[in-house]
């Protein structure tokens, strides 16, 4: 049936660039690769190593936890003092600064559920995991577990909530405690997800034959996705409707961290995750099964893992500068020129054999960042960040 | 016991804590606990034959530093190449005993896949090879027929001149026609040609000159355990294999240490003298000899 399905997408597809010359001559190979590039959004399904993924009053508890400033040490570093939902849950700053300045750019949140690794290294295989680090981590939050019982306990509607979602009392002594907090985090973001951009409009104007909506995708885009399918290959590893495989590569970005010293990305996210008591292995993991730690039980570290950072989701760009895993460059324009430039003699020989210089007109780059930019969404997010909820709750 | 069987068995006993060590800690919970008398062991030496130290490297980590790297990670020796050649000869100036110096054809980045086909690339090697001492040309890079273009003959025709290996990152094609060139050239597969273990074996067999260095690859070995076909290999061709990081880019000198201790880590599940073979005999014996007799 799929492949009947696909095959039937194939022939509108094709039969739409024969009628629509304004729109660009795609042919029905590149009309295919774009289809794959949607529909957006994904479908939601709950998350099975998060028994409250889903669960309106854990939502509700993680949406406030999110914006609470007292889980920290000096009661004003939030989850969302990094992740602005404003900027498309980043900070707009070159690297992260909670409690002090770290050395990596915050990764945005929006449409995180569908991430299988959690990090620039992937140094979590789960987003309660990922969300429980910072809390704890002395230079981000430097929070505790006698600090979190103690916020829970202070505001009736964050005590409830807590109660409903786990039925218990929030406990300092509670082993479970910080995960569980973790986990509510996790539930709420699991519910952001960006509206559809305009290349998902484009994207589905093409796919239902509906010429005049797809002429709507400007000129310039439809030449930058021409470029991202074909010479640049950029498809390749920002591939599906998320644009990204959610792996790990190494673009010639250089990885030294001041003030001596270099951030071994993924080979020591690895390290990290396998070490880590809160993985996909471990006793937290709701899914009884274990088929969601499949990947995380075959994980081993290999040399080409150092220096290497996870392939970004490229929606929501415009929202999230400066990019890559360090921030060093400002602007997509850079990336653009950081790819037309690539050094090639800082990728292994029989490494990344898929990255040439790519060697783009000042046209060419104009064109690849307008198809960059039209993967964001032409409507305002909608404001997630409301003031920490009063509403009645009825524990259980 | 010779001092070498002496150094693999005391290091097989280490590697034989460290694990018991390591699985009484995880029962535990107490992952980083591991007993300090077990660290103090000595490790196993290594002859990191695929080290980089190009410009951007020294630039970032000068000399010293780097010195330190490669004692901090319990090397015996580095064979060392750059490009420019400027940077090999500056940490041998630090080190001789601890740098192999090993001549590039590259003058700066960017010339691995051009210089098969520049002819000024000769006269770099013949004016560096008056002036300096190396034990091997390389590493460099060339493919299939390639090998037979007028400047890399001419590269055969100088290490066999100056009694040098060659350290070749290519394909058995572009061996094949090295060695036809010069049946005697002795070659070092760089990455072992990232060829399967089977391959491997094969051109080991046919070419009595060639050797293989293990860098930048993971297939011979997971979580300490080697892979059977490798096994085969290792244990057919003892004294043929090496180990390297391949540092090709400047941050990979902070993983020298890392892949020094991945190796002794694979290394164990072989038996005590073959590893050490393999860690670091086998390239006192191929090229700190060779250094040896030309002071």
């Amino acid at each position: 049936m799929r492949r009947l399905g696909r095959a039937a997408l194939l022939l509108v597809l094709s039969a739409t660039t024969c009628a629509v010359a304004d729109v660009g001559d795609f042919t029905p190979a590149e009309l295919s690769r774009i289809a794959a590039h949607g529909p957006w959004p994904l479908s939601w399904t709950p998350d099975p190593g998060n028994r409250v993924s889903g669960n309106a009053a854990a939502i509700r508890l993680g949406r406030d936890l999110f914006f609470e400033p007292r889980l920290s040490a000096n009661r004003r570093v939030a989850c969302a003092s990094c992740h602005d939902p404003a900027k498309g849950f980043q900070d707009g700053r070159i690297t992260a600064r909670g409690l002090v300045t770290g050395t990596r750019n915050t990764p945005g949140l929006l449409n995180v559920r569908q991430q299988r690794w959690f990090g620039w290294d992937g140094g979590h295989d789960n987003l309660w995991s990922a969300s429980l680090r910072p809390i704890l981590d002395a230079k981000e939050m430097g929070g505790s577990a006698a600090r979190a019982a103690r916020v829970l306990r202070s505001r009736t509607a964050l005590d409830c909530h807590y109660r409903q979602a786990f039925g218990k009392p929030p406990a300092a002594g509670d082993p479970e405690l910080l995960v569980n907090i973790a986990k509510a985090i996790a539930a709420w973001q699991e519910t952001l997800i960006s509206p559809p951009s305009p290349f998902d409009e484009f994207r589905d104007a093409l796919t239902r034959g509906d010429t005049r909506a797809a002429a709507a995708y400007p000129a310039a885009a439809q030449r930058g996705l021409r470029l991202f399918l074909g010479r640049g290959q950029c498809a390749t590893c920002h591939a599906g409707p998320l644009f990204t495989n959610g792996e790990f590569g190494d673009i010639g970005i250089p990885f030294f961290i001041q003030p001596e010293g270099v951030d071994p990305g993924r080979q020591g996210g690895i390290k990290r995750l396998l070490a880590n008591f809160y993985n996909l292995l471990g006793a937290h993991n709701d899914d009884a099964t274990r088929n969601n730690a499949t990947a995380t039980r075959h994980l081993r570290p290999e040399h080409r893992n150092f220096g290497e950072f996870k392939v970004p989701s490229l929606r929501n760009l415009t929202l999230t500068a400066p990019y890559m895993h360090n921030g060093s460059l400002a602007t997509l324009r850079e990336v653009a020129r950081h790819y037309s430039e690539l050094d090639e003699d800082r990728l292994h020989a029989d490494g990344e054999r898929i990255l040439k210089p790519l060697k783009l007109s000042p046209q060419e780059v104009d064109d690849l960042v307008a198809f960059l930019e039209s993967l964001s969404p032409s409507k305002a997010l909608p404001a997630p960040h409301a003031p920490p909820t009063v509403d009645a709750c009825h524990a259980p | 016991m010779k001092p070498h069987n002496r150094i693999a068995a005391e290091y097989t006993r280490l590697t034989r804590a460290l694990r018991l060590a390591s699985v009484f800690a995880a029962l535990s919970g107490a992952l980083l606990a591991l007993p300090t008398a077990a660290a103090d062991e000595p490790r196993m030496p290594i002859f990191d034959a695929h080290v980089h130290y190009s410009h951007d490297a020294w630039e970032r980590t000068p000399p010293k530093v780097a010195i330190a790297i490669l004692r901090k990670a319990g090397l015996k020796r580095a064979m060392v190449s750059s490009s420019s050649d400027e940077g090999t000869q500056k940490l041998y100036a630090e080190a001789p005993d601890l740098v192999v110096p090993s001549l590039r054809p590259y003058r700066k980045r960017g010339e691995i896949a051009t210089w098969v086909r520049d002819e000024s690339v000769i006269p770099h090697l013949e004016d560096r090879l008056k002036k300096y001492r190396y034990a091997a040309i390389g590493e460099f890079h060339v493919y299939g027929a390639d090998a037979d273009l007028p400047v890399v003959r001419r590269t055969v025709q100088l290490a066999k001149q100056y009694k040098l290996w060659l350290h070749l990152h290519g394909d058995s094609e572009a061996i094949e026609r090295v060695l036809v060139q010069d049946p005697e050239a002795r070659i070092l597969w760089a990455h072992s040609g990232f060829d399967r273990p089977e391959a491997v074996r094969a051109m080991l067999k046919k070419h009595h000159t060639l050797y293989a260095d293990l860098a930048y690859r993971n297939d011979h070995a997971t979580n300490g355990k080697i892979d059977p076909a490798w096994r085969e290999a290792f244990m057919e061709f003892p004294d043929r294999f090496l180990v390297g990081t391949d540092t090709f880019t400047p941050e990979r000198w902070y993983y020298i240490a890392e892949h020094a201790d991945w190796s002794r880590g694979w290394l164990a599940d072989l038996p005590p003298d073959i590893a050490a073979r393999i860690a670091w005999r086998n390239g006192e014996t191929l090229f700190a000899s060779m250094m040896a007799t030309r002071q």
